[in-house]
C-alpha cells in the first residue's frame, strides 16, 4: 500500500475514532450507572450537528455552532432524563432500549420538520493542511482528534478527582450501595445523562464539517457506536477509547484495502472479541438490578 | 419512658404476590444492641432492607427517633441517621479505601475520620489500597467504618461476622460495644456466642415472623437461641 495513502488513512481513522469515542462514552456511562441503553444519544449527535450548521450559517463561526450544539444537546438530554427516563429506570433493560429508540425516531421527525430532508453542508472551520511524513492532512481532522483526547483527559479527571465522579464510579459498581451511604443517586443519574448528551452533541458538531448533515445521520452511525460500546465493554471509559481506536482504524484502513471491508470488518472484529471475551475488552459482568 | 431509637409496627413486606414479612413489631432503645437470629430465608435481611428503604413495605410503620422512615428513598433514610451495612461485604472495589471513606464523608458531610481510625487502625495503612484487594475482614471494617461517619443514631448491620477469622470477630465485638455508646444497633447474626456476648435483646425470626423475644444478659445462652436456627 502507498505509504502516503496509509498515513492519510490512519489520520482519517483517528478522526473517525474520535467521533465514535465521543458518542459511545455517553452510551457506555449510561449503561454502566443507570443500566439503560440510551439510543437517544444518537439524536443528540444529530442535534449537535444541526446546531453547528445553523449557528455557523447565521454567525459564520463553526466553533460557535459546535458550542451551541453541546449546550442544546445537553439541555435536550436534561429534559428527556427528567420527563422520561426518570420514570423508567426501574424497568427492564429492553424497556429503556425501546423507549430511547422511540425518542430517537420521534426526534428525527422533529429534525425533518425543522430543517427538512435535504442534506446540509457545514463549512470546515479551517481549510489548512499540514504535512505529516510527506502526506498532506487536514488540520481540522487533527483538531477533532485533539479535542477528543482533551475530553478523555477531562472525563478521566472528573471521574477520578472529583467526589461526584467517584460517586459515579462507585455507582457503576453498585448503585444501591451508593444510595445506602446517603447519596442522592437520581442526581448522579441526571448529571451523567446530561454529560452524555452534551458529548454526543459535541460529536455531532465536530463531525458535521466532515460529512453532510442529514436527519438520518444518527441512525447511520448506530451500528458503529454499538460495536464500539460492545467491544470496549459496557460501562468502561478506557474500553470505549480503545475500541473506538480499533473500529476507527478498521473502518478507515479496511476501506483502503477493499471498500466493503469498511462495513464488514468491524463486525468480524466484534464477533472475534466476543468469542474470546464475552464482556468486551474492559467490561465487567454487570447485570440489570 | 424514653423515646425509642427504632420502632417497627405491623410491618408487612411482599415480593410481588409472595408475602415474606408478617406483622413485624419490634423496638430498639437508645444505645441498645438488638440481634435478629433465624434460619436462612426467615426474613432477617428483608426486615433490615425494608427499614433502610430498599424495599417498600405493603403496610406497617417504622420510625427512628419518632421520624417516619417508610416511603422514603434509601438515601433519605441514611440521611435521617439510619445506616444499613449489607451482608455481602461489597465495597467499591475500583475505589481506594480513602475514596470509599470520602464517599461516606460526602454523603454525611462528616469529614472527621478519627473515630473510624480509632476503631479500625488497620484502615490507616490501607488508605491508598484499592478496596477490591482487601480481605473479607478488612472489607467489613471499611463498611462499618464508613457507616459510622455522620454519627448515625441507628445502625442496621447484616451478618457482619460471616466468614471472618475469630480474631476479627473478637475485634468487631469490641467495636459494636463502642458503637452502642452513641447509637442503637440492630444486628442480624448467626454467630450465637457473639450474639449472647453483645445483645441486650434478641428477636428470633421464622418464616417471616418474629416468633420469640429473648432478653439479653446472663440468661441468654447459645442453647436458648439454637431452637430458632
Amino acid at each position: 500500500m502507498d505509504p502516503q495513502l496509509l498515513i492519510s488513512g490512519v489520520i482519517f481513522g483517528l478522526s473517525m475514532a474520535s467521533v465514535y469515542f465521543l458518542m459511545s462514552i455517553g452510551l457506555s456511562l449510561c449503561f454502566g450507572l443507570m443500566r439503560i441503553i440510551s439510543l437517544d444519544q444518537l439524536l443528540y449527535y444529530s442535534v449537535g450537528a444541526y446546531l453547528a450548521y445553523t449557528v455557523s450559517v447565521v454567525s459564520g463561526n463553526v466553533w460557535l455552532g459546535v458550542l451551541a450544539g453541546v449546550v442544546v444537546s445537553g439541555m435536550t438530554a436534561l429534559v428527556v432524563e427528567r420527563f422520561i427516563f426518570r420514570r423508567i429506570y426501574e424497568r427492564e433493560l429492553t424497556f429503556s432500549m425501546i423507549t430511547s429508540f422511540g425518542i430517537l425516531i420521534g426526534g428525527v421527525g422533529v429534525i425533518k420538520a425543522i430543517w427538512g430532508v435535504v442534506p446540509r453542508p457545514v463549512r470546515m472551520p479551517t481549510p489548512d493542511l499540514v504535512t505529516i511524513f510527506g502526506t498532506e492532512v487536514p488540520v481540522y481532522r487533527l483538531m477533532v482528534v485533539g479535542i477528543a483526547a482533551l475530553v478523555y483527559i477531562g472525563i478521566w479527571l472528573f471521574l477520578n478527582k472529583t467526589i461526584i465522579g467517584k460517586a459515579i464510579r462507585a455507582g457503576i459498581e453498585d448503585v444501591e450501595h451508593v444510595e445506602g451511604l446517603g447519596i442522592n443517586v437520581s442526581r448522579l443519574f441526571t448529571i451523567t445523562f446530561v454529560i452524555a448528551g452534551a458529548l454526543s452533541g459535541l460529536a455531532g458538531g465536530l463531525h458535521a464539517p466532515l460529512i453532510m448533515v442529514d436527519p438520518q445521520m444518527g441512525l447511520e452511525v448506530l451500528a458503529f457506536v454499538f460495536m464500539v460500546v460492545i467491544i470496549g465493554g459496557l460501562g468502561s471509559i478506557k474500553g470505549t477509547l480503545v475500541s473506538s481506536l480499533i473500529v476507527g482504524q478498521v473502518v478507515s484502513i479496511g476501506s483502503l484495502i477493499y471498500a466493503p471491508l469498511a462495513l464488514m470488518a468491524p463486525f468480524a472484529i466484534m464477533l472475534l472479541i466476543l468469542l474470546v471475551k464475552p464482556t468486551g475488552l474492559y467490561g465487567s459482568t454487570m447485570v440489570k438490578k | 419512658m424514653a423515646e425509642q431509637s427504632l420502632v417497627v409496627r405491623g410491618l408487612n413486606v411482599a415480593y410481588g404476590e409472595s408475602k415474606v414479612l408478617f406483622d413485624i413489631d419490634f423496638d430498639v432503645a437508645p444505645n441498645q444492641i438488638v440481634c435478629c437470629v433465624g434460619r436462612n430465608g426467615a426474613g432477617k435481611t428483608t426486615l433490615l432492607k425494608s427499614i433502610a428503604g430498599f424495599l417498600k413495605p405493603s403496610s406497617g410503620a417504622a420510625t427512628a427517633g419518632g421520624v417516619n422512615l417508610i416511603g422514603h428513598r434509601p438515601y433519605d433514610v441514611a440521611r435521617m441517621g439510619v445506616k444499613y451495612v449489607p451482608q455481602d461485604k461489597k465495597v467499591f472495589s475500583d475505589l481506594t479505601v480513602r475514596e470509599n471513606l470520602e464517599l461516606g464523608s460526602y454523603a454525611t458531610k462528616d469529614y472527621n475520620w478519627d473515630r473510624v481510625m480509632e476503631y479500625f487502625p488497620k484502615l490507616k495503612i490501607l488508605l491508598d489500597r484499592k478496596a477490591g484487594f482487601l480481605s473479607g475482614g478488612e472489607r467489613q471494617m471499611l463498611m462499618i467504618g464508613r457507616a459510622t461517619l455522620g454519627n448515625p443514631k441507628v445502625m442496621l448491620i447484616d451478618e457482619p461476622t460471616e466468614g471472618l477469622a475469630p480474631s476479627i470477630v473478637t475485634h468487631l465485638k469490641y467495636v459494636f460495644g463502642e458503637l452502642s455508646k452513641s447509637a442503637a444497633l440492630v444486628i442480624v447474626e448467626q454467630n450465637l456466642p457473639l450474639v449472647c456476648g453483645i445483645a441486650h435483646k434478641v428477636y428470633a425470626m421464622r418464616d417471616g415472623r418474629i416468633v420469640a423475644e429473648l432478653p439479653g444478659g446472663a440468661a441468654l445462652t447459645p442453647a436458648a437461641c439454637e431452637p430458632y436456627l
